[in-house]
């Protein structure tokens, strides 16, 4: 190339300028409102965490209500408790979600949509109305009691087994959407392919289907269990002595005993485990996504 | 339908290697006839095509033939068995499709180990088969890749090596190369015909490119609104095409109507004046209203300087358009008649000279390669293949 080409070619257009400046303008607002209204309070209960009784400016530093927290046998059995009722929970929403998504996004056709609607639309609504409604549901004199004959089944409310059923009713759209989503990426061509080579519905769901639709399980894994551990209402309207949650116990120790340290302290454990969790879902999910 | 008995005693009288024999078979979705009383016997080991527009029932017929649709009347014979209700893993025929269905998390190996191991074969067996097939399809050393890390030819070649390796009795194709560019697909298609001669393979293909089924194909049954317009070979498809359509779909074609205006000599005749003339050979029927349609190829017209011979078609025109292809020069010749007619010149020759637009030509074309054509498919041709196809 000669100087003359050089000179003669055009300046590079410089649409870009200052563009930077004004992207970091339209973003301050939002990142500071975050910073302020979900960082703030966050960074008050680390405070109050670690704060001497009477939680004041002036009464000191400890680490005594983590190991206070950590040491109760009280806190270790209703975390047990948390994991199993939440579990059981997720499973049921699983074997419900998995066979859903599939059908919404192979089988449904023009249903798809409805069905798509109908999952967020039970999702709105309110939330506390939908956990009375399963009182109704559930109790003794409840539709449940009167369609079955005989006397009544007492441990249907009030009871483990009611919170588990309210929390799988109450998360089931948060389950279905992650996984159907993953399905969605899915070649159906992929399923008639495997039937040619002469797999059945086994062995297209444990090496096909299961497989692929992997990212969006974690993905609802994350998204409902979190919730489930905190959850204090569903077991405050639907549960019994058997079913006390971790969530309970925090807002018990805060609002009702006015612990705001062993609370703060307890709650940050909380916070730990999920984010370890998120991290070892995420991690799995990633290792499953199909490269593309 | 009468005719199932004696299909079926000559059926099992040969040899049933890779035979498929669709008989009468007819497909309804809703009130549409996708597929209209078809019949079509492919010996073992032939390559055989289904070409057509699309909506022409070509695909809905090929599924018939592996399981996944069921006709509404007629049958599916495979190597003599008669299969139309078994479910399509147990008909020994293998399907690619048009968008391969890879299973993308898997391996390369895994991909194509996924039918043996359903089948539950020895895994020496399978190991066998595998390196054999990698071999067939020139896969080597892309068995621990996965199918996003391969090219779209190579991807190809994993739905091929996964149907082969079941060893099927035909290998059924959905227009299988649709998604590669034009030159990948030029390749594919002489190494899928020489992957076909190589394993002795019956290959049913779809394709709505008559180029592709031209290149690769035994026969061909060229298929338009839910039948079979003319099953033959690629060169008879396009020396003698029984419909219009066929003229049309195959190859350019130059459509004349014809008003014959007297027949002798075995030929129709329209006369223009001044000794014009378009001639074509009188099939015996097909002009009883005293007009028929005559299909005459582009490259078979010739520029007539000097006497013609008295069998020949000899008509004079205006030039419209000249365009230079490289190997051949196409001209649009309108005719006093108001016909068009695509005339290819084979440039051959350096220096030779083309019309110019504007420009008056006489253009001249033997009679015999004037065909009548009729403009709906003729049960003719399709009961002639019948009798080819037991051959």
């Amino acid at each position: 190339m000669s100087v003359a080409d050089v000179a003669i070619a055009p300046p590079k257009p410089s649409r870009r300028h200052g563009s930077g400046r004004g992207a970091l303008g339209i973003l301050f607002a939002p990142v500071t409102l975050l910073v302020v209204l979900f960082l703030g309070p966050m960074v008050i209960m680390a405070f109050m965490s670690i704060l001497k009784f009477p939680p004041n400016t002036s009464s000191g530093r400890t680490l005594a209500h983590y190991s206070d927290v950590l040491t109760d046998p009280l806190n270790w059995k209703i975390a047990w408790t948390t994991l199993w009722m939440s579990t059981t929970a997720m499973i049921i929403m699983l074997a419900i979600a998995i066979p859903l998504a599939y059908y919404m996004v192979f089988r449904a056709g023009r249903w798809e949509l409805f069905l798509l609607l109908s999952l967020v639309l039970a999702d709105e609504l309110a939330p506390v109305v939908k956990i009375y409604a399963w009182q109704v549901i559930l109790g003794r004199n409840g539709i449940v009691n009167w369609a079955i004959p005989g006397p009544p089944i007492t441990w249907l409310l009030f009871s483990p087994f009611a919170v588990i059923v309210t929390l799988a009713a109450s998360y089931i759209t948060y389950t279905t959407i992650p996984i159907y989503a993953a399905m969605k990426a899915i070649d159906a061509s992929m399923f008639e392919s495997a039937v040619d080579l002469g797999a059945g519905w086994w062995v297209q769901s444990k090496r096909l289907l299961i497989p692929l639709a992997a990212p969006g399980i974690f993905i609802a894994m994350i998204l409902v269990y979190i919730p489930m551990l905190t959850d204090f209402v569903t077991a405050d309207i639907v549960g019994g002595t058997g079913s006390y949650m971790m969530g309970q116990r925090v807002r018990d120790l805060i609002l009702g005993a006015g612990d705001w340290g062993a609370g703060s302290a307890l709650n940050l454990v909380m916070l730990f485990v999920s984010i370890v969790f998120s991290l070892l879902a995420y991690r799995l999910a990633r290792l499953n996504r199909i490269q593309t | 339908m009468s005719a199932t008995p004696d299909m079926q005693t000559d059926l099992t009288a040969t040899s049933h290697e890779g035979q498929i024999f669709v008989d009468a078979v007819t497909k309804r979705f809703d009130d549409v006839t996708a597929v209209n009383a078809v019949s079509i016997q492919i010996p073992g080991g032939e390559f055989f095509s289904m070409l057509g527009p699309s909506g022409c029932g070509k695909t809905t017929t090929l599924r018939m033939i592996a399981g996944f649709e069921m006709p509404d009347e007629g049958r599916i014979v495979l190597q003599g068995r008669d299969v139309t209700s078994v479910p399509p893993a147990k008909r020994n025929v293998n399907m690619v499709f048009q968008a391969y269905g890879l299973f993308p998390h898997m391996t390369v190996a895994e991909n194509i180990a996924f039918g043996p191991k359903i089948k539950k074969l020895s895994k020496a067996e399978i190991t066998e088969r595998m390196s054999d097939v990698i071999h067939t399809v020139r896969l080597e050393g892309l068995e621990d890749r996965r199918p996003t890390q391969l090219s779209g030819g190579q991807q190809q070649r994993v739905a091929l090596a996964r149907a082969l390796i079941n060893r099927p009795a035909a290998l059924l194709l959905d227009e299988p190369l649709g998604a590669l560019d034009l030159k990948l697909r030029k390749e594919m298609q002489l190494e899928l015909k020489e992957l076909q001669q190589r394993t002795e393979t019956t290959f049913v293909y779809v394709t709505h490119d008559q180029e592709e089924a031209m290149t690769m194909s035994d026969r061909i049954a060229v298929m338009n609104l839910g039948v079979v317009e003319q099953l033959a070979t690629p060169r008879e498809l396009y020396q003698r095409p029984a419909s219009a359509f066929v003229a049309g779909f195959i190859g350019t074609s130059n459509l004349i109507d014809l008003r014959v205006d007297r027949t002798d000599a075995g030929m129709l005749a329209m006369d223009l004046g001044d000794g014009q003339r378009i001639l074509a050979v009188d099939p015996g029927s097909g002009h009883d209203d005293g007009r028929a349609t005559i299909t005459v190829r582009p490259e078979w017209i010739k520029l007539a300087n000097g006497t013609v011979e008295d069998r020949a078609s000899y008509v004079g025109g205006t030039v419209v358009d000249v365009v230079y292809l490289g190997s051949i020069t196409q001209l649009i010749v309108l005719l006093r008649t108001g016909e068009r007619l695509t005339v290819h010149r084979l440039n051959d020759e350096v220096g030779a000279v083309d019309p110019h637009p504007g420009e008056t030509v006489m253009l001249r074309w033997a009679a015999e390669h004037s065909y009548v054509v009729g403009s709906d498919p003729s049960p003719a041709p399709r009961e002639a293949d019948a009798e080819k196809g037991q051959a």
